[in-house]
């Protein structure tokens, strides 16, 4: 009987000092935030376009985590969708047509000597990419703008354009070599000058 | 005899050095056009300090270097300068870049010059400054600015002088050996002086002996510097693994020669720092092969930079007709020129006229067999096989941790490869997107930070809104109890009770309400501009599905049925709350478009003021113009004015 009363004072005294270890962990490790979110978040490419039906990628990092679909944010494309996947675990689905499809990237420019500095603009970017005053030429910051084409639609006299992405000697690079059949008949083939 | 390592890995092909070795260096003549690239692909483009049609004379500094990693650039032969415009970059993107032309007048008349007479009373800082101001890249390979490389590090106790020059039918820095010894080893000197005086160790392959023989010699009085031989063997004249073959050490991943005591140095660019701060001549010319099946003159010439790539062909006597194929560089790591007025820069070492089948033919590849042998040929002592796999299955973070970043794409394995797979090529491109994937992410992180700090704000404005609207209300509600405690009897305390009740009534149905109007406006007009956009985006999407005959086109068709329902009531919805709040956007816009207009016809006319000869005319019609500006500028802000009464009274009624 001894034993067993000692078992179980043994093991309410485990279960007390797991517990005090266990509380203090939660309390001295504690995360803010909400991870899953920011997880999610991070895998957005932050364009800010409102493209999925929401105010900016954070909104829709939330409402995935809440059970949305995953197929929705056209400028992340099939990368993003491939990426969520991944993490949530899910199948990865193509892009809905409804939000967007897929485009390359380009960036915003004022055709400044039209721009009647009205400021709609600078409201109207989610990212702060646009410099101007009242009154006064705006232009855009063209390394902070993320092509979401918001400020496009404010403008009363309709002065900024959306250009691609220019290539430069600095983000040139190569393609990947053309894929070819294994077996072909071009003279040059090694096969070829084996037997010749 | 200093003892020799060996490196893992490395081939043994065709050297084909004898075509070009064998006679002295030719001076080519000055070409009548020069064309100067401003940037030097890594860093930033120099700014140009001349302007179009000014004389410069040789040797005259042309641009200045920006930042870092950018290098000054200085007029090779005197003329003028006929264009500061875009020309096609010495890159295997065949992209253009800015350039600064000259066309020369044959004087080649010097600039003042300031050659050092006893370069042993120059301080550390002084031999970096003259380095940096005569423009000095690496001149062996990827153009990196000297004087970064040369900056004071502690701890550095060996030089490598690379001499190996292992890439096949290369023989520019053999016959610079050959040719400028002495000045190599004052070079040197002067390196060594600059940090702290290291032992120095000059890499030659065994293939050179004259050079070998020349160097000894001059070297001879310098107990401190070594010249080593070393076996025949690609890529020995890579910087990591000369430095294995000479010490036996090996550079960390991911980092540099320094980290370990040591500086690696061209030989060609240990020759310009001589003539930079002994002659005080800049960074203008260079030694460079040309060679070749179809090259008649074959040899080394010493070229000014920014010679175009015709002029050089032309004096060689290249016969266009016969080559097949045009590399600059050499044939492991060498590109095709494809535009043959491309200029000469620092780092270009060889041009290769390759005639018919004297170069592999571009053939098709087959499948990856798995036969290991580019594992056994990679000097980097990597994985190729693997690189290649992920590289193809676009499994970038895998490549990445495979240590892709290792490689030096010397083409080793793909020169092994029994499939003939372009192993170099897909290394490549998986490097390039690597880079973009990564620069991508960083200004998504930068532009998350953004966004995240703007909601804050505009969180933080409406709270002040509030806050101030509330004491606003204080302030009023008080001055009410004043007025009433100094005025008791004015009024019914029965009739003002139900007032207060009413009040209060009328405050509950607005927090129901809870929206006021001005944000439900703002939501609406949102919703409606969104379902806009996105209907135009599937519209274009539609037109080139139709375009291409897309199977996607039925279903894009019946989105855009979809989005036009949608749109149109968003539009009615948002016309119904404008006409509510008494609101008139379209009257806006208009308006707003005269003022813009009458503003740009002032502007217009007050720039050809200027110009003009009938003054009197001209301001009488700026006065009208103005005048007209005035009147919109009027008409808008009455009708901006009436709009913002509005909304309010509907919202008191
Ligand atoms: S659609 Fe636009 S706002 Fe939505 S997640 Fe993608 S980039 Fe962000
Ligand atoms: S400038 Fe225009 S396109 Fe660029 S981020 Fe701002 S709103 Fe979007
Ligand atoms: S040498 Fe070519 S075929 Fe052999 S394992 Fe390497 S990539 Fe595959
Ligand atoms: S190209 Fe890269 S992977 Fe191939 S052998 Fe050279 S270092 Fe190794």
């Amino acid at each position: 009987m001894q034993t067993l009363y000692l078992a179980i004072a043994i093991l309410a005294l485990l279960a007390i000092v797991f517990g005090a270890i266990l509380g203090f962990a939660a309390i001295r490790f504690k995360v803010d935030g909400d991870p899953i979110v920011d997880q999610i978040d991070s895998l957005l490419p932050q364009t800010q376009c409102g493209q999925c039906g929401h105010p900016g990628c954070k909104p829709y990092a939330q409402a995935i985590a809440n059970g949305e679909a995953i197929n929705r944010c056209p400028p992340g494309g099939e990368t993003t969708i491939k990426a969520l996947a991944d993490l949530l675990d899910l199948e990865a689905i193509p892009l809905d047509a409804e939000h967007g499809s897929e485009a390359i990237r380009t960036i915003a420019y004022i055709r400044e000597d039209e721009c009647i500095g009205c400021t709609k603009c600078i409201q109207a970017c989610p990212v702060d990419a646009i410099l101007g005053a009242a009154k006064q030429m705006h232009t855009v910051i063209v390394d902070e703008c993320t092509g979401c084409d918001l400020c496009l639609e404010p403008c009363p006299v309709d002065c900024i354009d959306m250009l691609p992405v220019e290539v430069t000697s600095a983000s040139w690079h190569w393609q990947q070599p053309a894929q070819l059949i294994a077996t072909s008949n071009l003279p040059y083939s090694r096969g070829e000058s084996d037997h010749a | 005899m200093h003892k020799i390592w060996n490196f893992h890995g490395g081939v043994h092909p065709v050297e084909n050095k004898t075509q070009s070795n064998q006679l002295p260096i030719i001076v080519m003549p000055i070409p009548t056009q020069l064309t100067m690239h401003l940037s030097q692909h890594i860093g930033k483009v120099a700014k140009a300090i001349v302007e179009t049609g000014d004389y410069v004379l040789k040797g005259q500094l042309i641009a200045c270097a920006q930042g870092v990693v950018s290098a000054n650039v200085h007029a090779p032969s005197s003329g003028h300068v006929s264009a500061i415009a875009d020309r096609t970059l010495p890159h295997q993107s065949a992209l253009s870049g800015p350039c600064i032309v000259i066309d020369t007048d044959g004087k080649d008349q010097w600039a003042t010059l300031t050659p050092t007479a006893n370069p042993e009373s120059l301080s550390k800082p002084d031999l970096l400054n003259l380095i940096q101001a005569a423009g000095i890249t690496g001149m062996g390979g990827a153009g990196f600015p000297s004087a970064v490389k040369l900056q004071p590090k502690s701890n550095i106790h060996t030089l490598i002088i690379n001499g190996a020059e292992c890439e096949p039918y290369i023989t520019a820095d053999d016959r610079l050996m050959r040719e400028y010894a002495a000045q190599i080893i004052a070079g040197i000197q002067l390196v060594q002086q600059l940090i702290d005086q290291p032992h120095c160790l000059i890499g030659i392959e065994d293939n050179k002996p004259e050079a070998v023989a020349a160097l000894t010699y001059a070297a001879d009085q310098h107990t401190n510097i070594e010249v080593c031989v070393i076996p025949t063997k690609y890529p020995s004249g890579g910087e990591k693994q000369l430095i294995e073959i000479l010490t036996g050490k090996q550079v960390p991943h991911g980092g540099i020669p320094a980290d370990i005591g040591m500086v690696c140095q061209n030989v060609g660019t240990v020759k310009a720092i001589f003539d930079a701060i002994i002659l005080g001549q800049p960074l203008i010319n260079r030694i460079t092969t040309v060679t070749g099946k179809a090259a008649a003159n074959a040899g080394n010439y010493e070229v000014l930079l920014g010679t175009q790539v015709t002029d050089i062909l032309a004096f060689a006597k290249v016969d266009l007709a016969k080559t097949s194929r045009l590399v600059m560089g050499g044939p492991m790591m060498g590109f095709t020129i494809q535009d043959t007025h491309t200029p000469i820069i620092k780092s270009s070492n060889c041009i290769l006229a390759a005639a018919d089948l004297e170069l592999a033919p571009v053939a098709d590849h087959h499948a990856c067999i798995r036969c290991g042998q580019c594992e056994v040929a990679c000097p980097a002592q990597l994985l190729p096989q693997q690189l290649f796999w992920f590289a193809k299955a676009e499994e970038f973070e895998k490549a990445q941790d495979h240590n892709l970043s290792d490689c030096i794409e010397c083409g080793a394995c793909a020169w092994v490869c029994p499939s003939q797979i372009p192993l170099v090529q897909y290394y490549r491109y998986a490097k390039g997107r690597l880079k973009t994937i990564n620069s991508e992410a960083q200004l998504a992180e930068a532009s998350r930070l953004r966004f995240e700090n703007r909601e804050q704000r505009l969180v933080d404005e409406k709270l002040a809104k509030e806050e101030k609207r509330k004491a606003r209300a204080l302030t009023a509600a008080a001055a009410q109890a004043a007025k009433r405690a100094a005025n008791p009897s004015a009024e019914d305390p029965i009739a003002a009770a139900l007032a207060r009740v009413n009040l209060k009534k009328q405050a509950q149905t607005n927090i129901a309400a809870q929206k006021s109007p001005e944000d439900e406006y703002k939501e609406l007009k949102t919703a409606a501009a969104i379902t806009r956009t996105k209907l135009n985006k599937t519209r274009k999407a539609l037109t080139n599905a139709q375009a291409q005959d897309h199977e996607q086109a039925q279903e894009l068709q019946q989105t855009v049925i979809a989005l036009t329902t949608k749109a149109s009531a968003a539009a009615a919805e948002l016309h119904a709350y404008e006409v509510k709040l008494g609101l008139d956007p379209e009257k806006e816009k208009t308006l707003q478009l005269a003022v813009a207009k009458a503003n740009g016809v002032v502007r217009k006319l007050e720039k050809s003021l200027a110009t003009a000869d009938d003054l009197q005319q001209l301001e009488a019609e700026i006065f009208n113009a103005k005048a007209i500006h005035e009147a919109a500028g009027l008409a808008l802000e009455e009708h901006q004015a009436n709009a913002k009464e509005k909304p309010t009274s509907t919202q008191e009624s």
